[in-house]
């Protein structure tokens, strides 16, 4: 019988349902994905190794550089919590709320010198700003940054999304887990990434975006415009000022070659349902709202399709049949966000089910299709295992 | 004896595979044993990392660092305890080591800058039950909250949680009375 299984008094009814409650905490399915993305890329890098001495070296190393950090350092906490001064990652947020600060940037560096990366304070009002001739490189979480050209000043939304408020900022993103996207907002737009990088400016009638890599998505209310790498955006930086007021809605911005509308749904509220059904252990009824969910439109119904097929696989353990609903998942978003993903899952799939010719054709395809991705190196050693299994199998 | 051994086709791991096969394929580098054996251990990971207190903030830098923890000494586990106690005691050691990483932080920006630490809430807990447990918790010391968490919602015995903190069962006894009659009295204070 549990501890206070039949609680006496109302303490003791709190406790036992808060260490009930508490034994649900597992964690949702895109956080694990994320965590499960840095934990096999950092496994991937070469792991540091240190002798004895060699650890003894580095602790000592780091001692004097946190004491010359500290001697440096000094005068600016004194000054800070004198309330003059406040350093990019100290805390701007104070009692009143939060502070907007403009961060000194010492001297103005020569262009090839890289400046130093800004750790800021990521709450919605701080906001970083270089003057003329001044660069600065921010830290905006994720492994993202933006570098800021002169004269350019960038901020956090109440979303604690980043936001551009003026001049230029070229931002590289790392590729996002599958499932989430990286924002970044200018003016009434927003910027949405997977990973790639970017420059966003904001002039004083206008906001542009041009795409160096991978594939960016600008957001206007419910309309978006797809872009690729080497392609450029313009939109006016208070559209309703341009519209005449009798003119329809005009919620997409100017017009670009290649550039698509598509409709975008304002919640996921099928997914977090079908989340909470497959917390509580009802496999069955995730299904059924994950299917009416990916008959819709849009990233919700995209998500939806691929999570049934996870679902069948892992929850079900029904392994054809999760590769037949991913296999559907890939007719209908042959270009989706969690393309890889789906062909990644497949690939193992079907070598756990001993499918090794099939697998070994998807880890090949998969290979050609996603030179970049960052699960190459395991796909490749799978693959290796994967044709090593089928010369064992005609050899005998 | 003498007799020819069939051979099999070394393929990838299965979802049924028991944790010592799991660990086996781990250690020959099998990529996919290792995805599933984050996928086996990852709720376990962050549920115990939520109840000793990791804030919702730190959740996923401290669950990366104790797979990644897990994956590089897998060739040190030698399966003489269950594959789950042992990934409980390194979670453990690393929630303990950031909880006083944050106890100075705190003091150090309470200290010099006169600044209130910032708590921020998970969206996904916001359940008054939970919110109060964790405070009846936050509490409690580490070696006691660590004992009745592995208890209550863990789960685990006696025996293997003398396992998992490296102290003897009688030990592991007397911590958790002391810590179900903390929690008890610091639930009474809670209601009104």
């Amino acid at each position: 019988m549990k501890w206070l299984e039949e609680p006496q008094n109302e303490a003791e009814r709190l406790l036992r349902e808060g260490l009930d409650q508490a034994a649900k905490r597992t964690g949702d399915e895109i956080t694990h994905r994320r965590v499960w993305a840095k934990v096999s890329e950092a496994l991937e890098a070469p792991q540091p190794r240190f002798a004895f001495s060699g650890r003894l070296l580095f602790a000592g190393a780091a001692t004097a550089l946190l004491v010359a950090a500290s001697v440096v350092a000094y005068p600016h906490v004194r000054r800070l919590s004198q309330g003059q001064v406040a350093l990019p990652g100290a805390g701007a947020a104070g009692a009143n709320g939060p502070a907007k600060v403009a961060v000194p940037i010492p001297t103005p560096l020569p262009d090839e010198v890289q400046p130093r990366l800004l750790e800021a304070e990521r709450v919605p009002g701080h906001v970083v700003s270089t003057g003329k001739g001044e660069r600065a490189r921010v830290a905006l979480g994720g492994g993202a940054e933006a570098e800021l050209a002169e004269n350019s000043a960038i901020t956090w939304d109440d979303q604690h999304r980043p936001a551009v408020e003026k001049g230029s900022a070229r931002l590289a993103v790392p590729h996002q887990p599958p499932g989430w996207r990286f924002s970044v907002t200018a003016g009434p737009y927003v910027v949405t990434v997977v990973g790639t990088k970017f420059e966003v400016n904001v002039a004083s009638r206008t906001v542009g975006v041009e795409v160096t890599e991978g594939v960016v998505e600008v957001w206007r209310g419910s309309h978006s415009t797809r872009l690729v790498a080497g392609d450029s955006w313009h939109g006016p930086l208070h559209p309703e000022e341009n519209q005449p007021a009798a003119a329809a809605p005009m919620e997409k911005p100017q017009p670009l070659p290649a550039a698509s509308a598509k409709p975008v749904l304002p919640t996921s509220r099928g997914l977090q349902d079908a989340q909470a059904a497959l917390q509580a252990g009802e496999t069955n009824k995730a299904i059924e709202i994950l299917s009416r969910t990916a008959q819709g439109h849009g990233p919700a119904a995209e998500n939806a399709a691929y999570e049934l097929g996870r679902i069948t696989r892992y929850n079900l353990n029904r392994p054809r049949q999760a590769v037949a609903l991913w296999d559907k998942y890939r007719i209908r978003f042959p270009a989706g966000l969690l393309r890889t993903e789906t062909d990644l899952s497949i690939v193992e799939t079907l070598s756990q089910m001993g499918e090794v010719r099939a697998a070994l054709a998807e880890a090949d395809a998969f290979l050609a299709r996603h030179p970049t991705s960052e699960r190459r190196q395991d796909v490749q050693r799978l693959a290796e295992r994967l044709r090593a299994a089928e010369t064992a199998s005609e050899s005998r | 004896m003498g007799q020819k051994q069939q051979t099999k086709t070394p393929l990838p791991t299965t979802p049924s595979m028991a944790d010592a096969e799991l660990v086996r394929a781990c250690r020959a580098g099998d990529v996919t044993a290792w995805r599933s054996l984050y996928d086996r251990y990852a709720p376990l990971v962050h549920r115990f990392a939520s109840a000793l207190g990791v804030p919702v903030e730190e959740r996923e830098d401290a669950a990366q660092d104790i797979f990644i923890a897990v994956f590089r000494s897998l060739k040190h586990f030698r399966g003489e305890a269950q594959l789950s106690t042992w990934i409980y005691r390194i979670a453990a050691r690393h929630a303990i080591r950031l909880g006083r990483r944050r106890r100075t932080r705190e003091t150090m920006r309470l200290t010099m800058l006169n600044e209130k630490p910032t708590v921020l809430n998970d969206p996904s807990e916001r359940s008054t039950q939970i919110a109060t447990l964790d405070r009846m918790l936050d509490k409690l010391p580490p070696k006691k909250r660590t004992v009745l968490v592995l208890f209550e919602i863990e789960g685990l015995s006696a025996k293997e949680i003398s396992d998992v903190v490296g102290c003897p069962e009688n030990t592991v006894w007397s911590r958790l009375h002391h810590a179900r009659s903390e929690m008890v009295k610091a639930a009474r204070r809670m209601v009104p």
